[in-house]
């Protein structure tokens, strides 16, 4: 395989204080399309380096946040991205960057799937770009991805509540499902969360609360399976739990292997 | 075997629940005299209800809820406390739990991801004498 | 007055743009501005830091921004240090290379890196940034560092103690030592923290020895010219020496049964006062309200002095705490584990009463989960003041192994060795492992999975499947062992656990070359393949995480396995064992006291060597596998195979303690004695060897490493009582489990 050039010197190993910023900013972009944005970053840093007062650096700039952001090195990306906004915050790039910044946090969810604490900095980020550039093209998507975020952190809530719920500890789940119904109505959790209340009051006998939750769920969500769930219950038809083939072998099948714990 | 059993919740003591008076007390009151309930109303105007539950749990079985007590002060709508009634285990309800999922739009990474995401430094205890 | 401004001109400015610095300036075209807006807008664009000076100049109708920007980071690096390299310091500097460079940074940087030296107790370290310019205003930067010598001349001198001698004071201040200079931030405040850090170790020290009005009236201290030693003296007054008077237990609390509060009180009259002995029944009393189901009860010692006969009267006081409630647990930088696993380590649910020492006792419970690299457990303020959030933070770590590998040995050929172990499947809290290993003459197939909280109850379910085929090394015969173990572990009474298992056993025992084993082993061989099937239980107790008693527990385990259930064999195995522990001089020693013993009868034919016990290091020190016990020996046809034994009886004691090195190196020293004996066979001749033998005694020292792989202990030992054709081992190394 051909020689490995260290990152800091160009081609043929020459180093790189001798070419000028325009031929290094190809060069990054030589390497983004090779797919290698990790050296991609490094000749993007280079340029910033070297040419600090030069055009290309402003676009360096930028080019090395969306490079680290392709590798995945969502740290240093925040950082580029951070920086192009400190120097150039009236640029029409600064909106990216701060759409950057935001992804950075956003995808690392993705990639996480569990953690609170990232999907609460996605969602200030994603924020900063709505407020900040809302006529950007970036504003769109931002938004599109806030939603996502918030429903992920609706989840959360949810998560516990069922946790509580399951464990018979009714009055911890109502309250998580209570936040759920009232900080986050828009999301698609918010059926469920109608009908766990259900469940929870009925199960510790309130029933005018019960009833309560039933009607705003059927009120808002008359055509969703968990109404349905809930009339029955209400209605006193409900199924008694043998009916629904609840075994225990097909429970510890259902909850150890299959890790549905409900 | 002996069974073991834990308290949960909270329920006011007969002394400090006689000191609230219906047509006079307001929320505020209620909580500085009673503390705060466990759990209220899905409507925010709607009653302050305190939960105490006392669960047995017995070798293999699930632990179960042999005692409950719920406290439920209701107020009118200008905020005054209407009345105090009691509620106790047997008003409750053996509800089947609904087993379905509001599936979490994406965010949930592949299984292969999870099985081998948290591979990491070799660690003594595999060797194991 | 106020100026209005046409336009405006900005000099002096390279990389910033003109636009950037308009709108860090916020003044718009034609907007009229008084002086006091004007230094607003100058503090703005002071504030962004990019610049080294700042002026606004109002002319006439123009406004004119002149600035003088931070010139750019090229290149940073640090020349003159010998005792800690460069990539050791350079993550304390902050400035980074392109970023904007700015004096006041460097300095800290200078600062962070001379305390990197004094941590290593080069007190005398000095530190200087330099800036070298270079093209297009851009500076490389430089820290020279003077390392000077290190600073461990020190002699501290006491005067006024007459109950305990300088070294002795002197050694109470040192085994604190090793962490205090860690703490030191610049040199000149050298001298007043070591010295009020001194004077609360003295205190401590004689706090913790009853003298209650012990006193430091004066201390005269100064540090050489070179910096490399320090002079201390302590002028102390002592007092008397106090002890416990009365011991009470008193509350108005109707719900509070004061007698049965009374029993759990350990501290006894007459003893030397301490205040951590105190502190010690606080814990007792408060992990005893919470058994009792009292909510927010705090214990009080009210301490009274009767000067006369030297004695404290100390009357817990169980008072009613403020009503506080936990209103929410969020669970946090779990990326891999899910919430419940780390919820149903809470016995505390959203909504109960808020117990702080609940909540130590499930951060501990976290702790040991092994999922994560640190948890922190810590309480906010909710919504209302009656109400707290408890938040955990915890930080995940690799709970999984791959291991591949090839092995060529000339005794057993080539050899493949596959595995997979999980401590955190999936995030769930399972642990799964399997292990394939092949070689030419030795097999081991084996796999194992527990779930922890079967159907979300405290029930363990395991799983164990294994298949082994070993050639024995230390004599000439083939085993092959399978076994197949479903098990249930719950919990049947405080602190106590009961497992129930079924195991299936198939074992076969074979010998390649008759002329080289004995007469027993081949008749044993003779019945060729066996099956077992048992159905057994163990029974457990366990207070050393759960127990009243912070820094003592006491572990008892007794199991019984009845093979007889089909398969060919019927046996009854019996196992038990007791081990108590206890934390002394202030929890830096560890004291533990293990005995064990196990029985096999096995009816019909009687056992083979596949069933019977063999002391492994695991159960007694100093001796090889199989060195032990048991063995037919005929020197002439140099038969000499280990048998193992029907029964054993082991018994251990050791001590662990601190070294005193700094705690850092995670090194430890341990001394132990372990007696023993392995025997009983069902079948003999006469060339049977220690059928019955005699107690064996070995005593040893240890040494303890923690590494980043795991504690590591090494054994050295010296069997002291041993029969003749024993095998001793003088040096082990393992992995040390924590008993």
């Amino acid at each position: 395989c051909g020689a490995q050039e260290r990152p800091g010197t160009g081609p043929g190993g020459v180093p790189l204080e001798n070419f000028t910023a325009e031929q290094i900013f190809e060069r990054g972009e030589f390497e983004l399309e090779r797919d290698r944005p990790e050296d991609a970053a490094e000749y993007f840093g280079e340029i910033e380096r070297l040419y600090p007062y030069s055009e290309w650096a402003k676009r360096a700039l930028i080019m090395q946040a969306f490079a680290f952001h392709r590798d995945r090195d969502y740290e240093n990306s925040r950082a580029a991205a951070q920086r192009y906004i400190d120097f150039y915050p009236l640029e029409d790039d600064a909106a990216y960057a701060q759409y950057l910044l935001a992804l950075s946090y956003y995808d690392q969810i993705e990639e996480v799937g569990r953690d609170q604490g990232l999907t609460f900095q996605a969602l200030q980020s994603l924020r900063a770009v709505i407020e900040t550039y809302p006529d950007s093209e970036y504003a769109r998507s931002a938004i599109l991805k806030f939603d996502l975020a918030f429903d992920h952190l609706a989840g959360k809530e949810m998560e516990i509540g069922r946790y509580y719920l399951k464990r018979q500890h009714y009055a911890a789940a109502v309250n998580r499902f209570r936040v759920v119904v009232e900080d986050f109505q828009t999301t698609t959790h918010t059926p469920e969360a109608l009908h766990r209340l259900v469940e929870a009051y009925l199960s510790l006998g309130l029933t005018d609360e019960a009833q309560t939750a039933g009607a705003i769920l059927g009120y808002n969500y008359r055509s969703t399976a968990w109404y349905k769930d809930s009339y029955a219950l209400l209605t006193g038809q409900g199924l008694s739990p043998q009916s629904i083939g609840d075994n225990w072998l097909s429970a510890i099948y259902r909850q150890t292997v299959k890790g549905e714990w409900l | 075997c002996v069974a073991q059993y834990r308290d949960h919740g909270y329920v006011p003591r007969e002394d400090q629940l006689s000191q609230i008076v219906p047509g006079i007390d307001t929320r505020a009151t209620v909580e500085d005299v009673v503390g705060v309930p466990s759990t209220s109303s899905v409507r925010t105007d709607g009653g302050y209800y305190y939960v105490s539950s006392r669960m047995r749990s017995f070798a293999w079985r699930e632990p179960e809820v042999v005692d409950r007590e719920i406290v439920a002060i209701s107020f009118d709508e200008g905020g005054i406390v209407r009345g105090i009634e009691r509620y106790g285990l047997e008003d409750g309800r053996v509800v089947p739990l609904s087993r379905r999922v509001t599936e979490n739009s994406g965010g949930d990474i592949g299984f292969i991801r999870r099985l081998f995401g948290n591979i990491g430094g070799l660690t003594l205890d595999n060797f194991g004498s | 007055q106020s100026y209005t401004f046409t336009d405006v001109a900005i000099e002096g400015n390279r990389r910033v743009e003109p636009g950037t610095i308009l709108s860090y300036a916020g003044i718009a075209r034609g907007q009229t501005v008084n002086a006091a807006e004007l230094n607003e807008a100058y503090q703005r664009i002071q504030g962004s830091g990019l610049f080294e000076e700042v002026e606004i100049v109002p002319q006439g109708g123009t406004l004119l921004i002149r600035v003088v920007e931070f010139p750019t980071v090229n290149q940073i690096s640090i020349e003159g240090n010998r005792a800690i390299d460069d990539d050791a310091l350079l993550p304390q500097v902050q400035t980074q290379s392109r970023r904007v460079y700015s004096p006041s940074q460097a300095e800290a940087d200078a600062d962070a890196i001379a305390d990197a030296y004094v941590q290593q107790g080069r007190v005398a370290a000095r530190v200087q940034p330099r800036v070298i310019r270079r093209s297009d205003n851009r500076v490389d930067l430089v820290f020279e560092v003077f390392e000077g010598g290190v600073a461990e001349v020190e002699r501290i001198g006491f005067a006024g103690n007459s109950q305990y001698s300088d070294r002795r004071l002197r050694r109470a201040i040192q085994t604190k030592q090793a962490g205090f200079l860690r703490a030191i931030i610049a040199s000149d405040t050298f001298i007043e923290e070591r010295i009020n850090f001194d004077r609360q170790a003295l205190s401590d020290f004689y706090a913790s020895r009853g003298y209650v009005d012990f006193r430091v009236t004066g201390v005269n201290a100064e540090l050489s010219e070179e910096r490399d030693a320090y002079f201390l003296t302590f002028n102390v007054e002592e007092g008397q020496q106090f002890r416990f008077g009365g011991v009470s237990v008193s509350s108005d609390l109707p719900e509070v049964n004061a007698p049965l509060f009374r029993e759990a009180v350990r501290v006894r009259p007459g003893t030397v006062y301490s205040p951590s002995l105190v502190e010690r029944d606080v814990a007792r009393l408060e992990r005893l309200a919470i058994r009792e189901g009292l909510d927010f009860i705090r214990v009080e010692p009210r301490i009274t002095r009767n000067d006369r006969d030297l004695s404290l009267n100390v009357n817990y006081v169980l008072t009613r705490g403020e009503r506080i409630f936990v209103e929410r647990i969020d669970i946090e930088g779990n990326t891999t584990t899910l919430d419940r696993v780390v919820r149903r380590q809470f016995d505390t649910v959203e909504g109960d009463p808020f117990n702080p020492r609940e909540i130590r006792e499930t951060a501990e419970r976290i702790r040991a989960l092994g999922f994560f690299r640190n948890a922190e457990v810590n309480a906010r303020e909710g919504s209302s003041p009656q109400e707290v959030i408890v938040d955990v933070d915890v930080e995940e770590q690799p709970t999984g192994s791959i291991s591949f590998g090839g092995s060529y040995s000339t005794s057993s050929g080539f050899g493949i060795q596959v595995g997979f172990s999980e401590r955190n499947f999936l995030g769930r809290g399972q642990q799964l492992a399997f292990q394939v290993s092949t070689g030419v003459s030795n097999q081991r197939y084996s796999f194992n999975f527990t779930e922890p909280a079967l159907l979300g109850r405290d029930l363990a379910f395991g799983l164990d499947l294994s298949y082994a085929e070993t050639n024995r090394d230390n004599s000439e015969y083939n085993t092959a062992i399978g076994t197949f173990s479903p098990s249930l572990t719950f919990p049947i009474a405080e602190n106590a656990d009961l497992q129930v298992r079924y195991t299936a056993r198939y074992n076969d025992l074979s010998i390649p070359d008759e002329s080289e084993v004995g007469q027993i082993v081949r008749s044993e061989a003779a019945r060729g393949e066996q099956v077992e099937s048992s159905v057994g239980y163990t029974l457990s107790y366990d207070t050393r995480r759960t127990g009243l008693d912070p820094t003592a527990g006491v572990l008892l385990e007794f199991s019984q396995d009845f093979g007889g259930l089909g398969g060919d064999q019927q046996f009854i195995k019996t196992a038990a064992r007791a081990s108590a522990q206890r934390l002394v001089y202030n929890e830096e020693v560890t004291l533990r006291a293990t005995v064990e013993a196990g029985a096999l009868n096995y009816q019909g034919d009687g056992s083979r060597v596949t069933d019977r016990y063999f002391l492994g290091t695991s159960r007694m020190r100093g001796f090889e596998p199989g060195g032990i016990g048991p063995r037919e020996f005929d020197d002439g046809g140099d038969i000499d195979d280990a048998l193992g034994g029907n029964y054993f009886a082991v018994a251990r004691f050791e001590a662990e303690f601190p070294l005193g090195l700094p705690e850092e190196y995670g090194i430890s020293g341990g001394v132990f004695y372990d007696v023993g004996n392995l025997w009983g066979l069902d079948e003999t001749n006469d060339n049977v060897l220690y059928e019955d033998g005699a107690l064996r005694q070995v005593v040893g020292v240890s040494l303890f490493w923690t590494t980043p792989l795991g504690p590591l202990r090494f054994n050295f030992s010296e069997a002291l009582q041993k029969e003749s054709e024993d095998k001793a081992q003088n040096f082990e190394f393992t992995i040390s489990t924590d008993f």
